[in-house]
């Protein structure tokens, strides 16, 4: 009779209403507003399962054996991103490889909300002091680029990890609203009009092979520690592009992407217990991750703005807010804003380019502070 | 300033320079392909 009585007892816990809360609103944003529905909802219901007192899902159950296996090892991420490189064509990028660095700049925010977090965790009783570490996993956000985050996050600070996952995905999901009225506060119509012409030069079969085999050798011997990343989305890549493997690419796009991506969601929902998660960092992080967001869009576009200053034909300068990682969303959000303030503009394929290059970016930075932080 | 800061700073900066880099090499890699690698190469 305890026994039955023990998870009724554990029900006056206000965290646990809390929490039951939190994952409710992840599945209702998943189902109901359809914001990174794939991930959103197994978290939601992983926070349910997690959360349920006594709840024989987590303390060695079912849950706890995923997240030993799959995200402290950091293995989920790694198989996401295979999945990732499948999907992804590179060929708008390699049309027009200036593209690149408009990815780089478009890192702006992490590297701005790292040093945020050290500076607001300086302030007596805001926050507990982070470490470069803790900042760093936090500043990750900016990558807009949901297994990067899981996995720097994991490294660097574990304990932080879900609502750092959950700002990350859920800001993705809201690129349409986050990066709008940053470009346009940071841009005039006539640049926004600025017509770009769609590169006609064609890249053989062959380049788009050797590609992911030079940028993986390439980023691993510079920064070792981004080959797992690297490596991973490369690999799914070679998969698409040597035109052989037809039939593991689509396994990789498809059913491997779908079954880790429900392992890595209900995973992750698993580690929002209330005791974990209901602080005031917490909080702070959600807000830190939408200023990494901001900050993504102003530096892309704003080097974008740099660039113009020294050409003759002009960049669109909505195109450096493509080189956030969060792919095709903001390509398509940029798209659409071009056509709004002219119909007939169509710089959908510079917007992709400089968007997967955003995610090799993105990737790059991950590596990077992996490598650089102690 | 706070040695935290200080080394905050430095990773930052470097690491967002160090992506430049990477990211022109690979700018320098794809003209490279392209360059020597047209496109009628795999006309087979």
């Amino acid at each position: 009779m305890t026994e039955l009585l023990r998870g009724i007892v554990g029900m006056a816990d206000w965290r646990v209403w809390a929490m039951f809360g939190v994952g409710l609103a992840l599945i209702w944003l998943a189902v109901k507003k359809e914001y990174e529905p794939n991930l959103l909802l197994p978290m939601g219901f992983g926070c349910l399962l997690a959360n349920i007192p006594f709840s024989s899902a987590v303390g060695g159950g079912f849950l706890d054996v995923l997240f030993k296996g799959g995200i402290t090892n950091e293995l989920f991420p790694i198989l996401i991103f295979i999945g990732v490189g499948a999907m992804i064509d590179f060929g708008p990028l390699l049309q027009d490889p200036e593209m690149l660095f408009f990815g780089a700049a478009a890192q702006f925010g992490i590297f701005f909300t790292m040093m945020l977090a050290l500076l607001v965790g300086r302030i007596p009783g805001v926050m507990g002091i982070p470490g470069l570490r803790e900042a760093a996993a936090i500043g990750i956000i900016g990558a807009a680029d949901g297994p990067t985050s899981i996995y720097v996050a994991t490294r660097f600070a574990p304990g932080l990890l879900a609502p750092i996952t959950v700002a990350a995905y859920s800001y993705m999901s809201l690129v349409p609203i986050i990066q709008p009225p940053v470009i346009r506060a940071l841009t005039t119509r006539e640049e926004r009009m600025i017509h770009m012409e769609n590169p006609e030069r064609e890249v053989s079969k062959t380049v788009k092979v050797i590609f992911p085999i030079a940028v993986t050798l390439i980023a691993g011997i510079i920064a070792p520690m981004s080959v797992a990343l690297i490596g991973s989305l490369m690999f799914g890549n070679l998969l698409r592009e040597s035109g052989v493997t037809e039939r593991l690419s689509k396994t990789a796009q498809n059913e491997l992407s779908s079954l880790v991506t429900i392992l890595l969601g209900i995973a992750i929902g698993s580690s929002m217990g209330g005791k974990q998660f209901l602080n005031p960092t917490t909080l702070l992080i959600i807000a830190m991750g939408f200023i990494a967001f901001v900050f993504d869009t102003a530096g892309g576009v704003l080097f974008a703005k740099l660039i113009n200053l020294f050409r003759k034909r002009k960049i669109n300068p909505m195109i450096g807010a493509c080189g956030i990682s969060a792919f095709p969303m903001s390509a398509r959000v940029i798209q659409k804003m071009a056509q709004q303030e002219d119909g007939g503009n169509f710089i959908i394929m510079h917007a992709v380019g400089a968007n997967v290059a955003g995610q090799i970016a993105s990737i790059i930075a991950g590596g990077l502070i992996l490598a650089l932080v102690r | 300033m706070d040695p935290v800061i200080a080394e905050g700073l430095r990773v930052s900066g470097l690491s967002y320079a160090l992506i430049f880099v990477v990211l022109g090499i690979f700018y320098g890699l794809v003209k490279l392909l392209l360059r020597i690698l047209p496109r009628r190469d795999d006309s087979a």
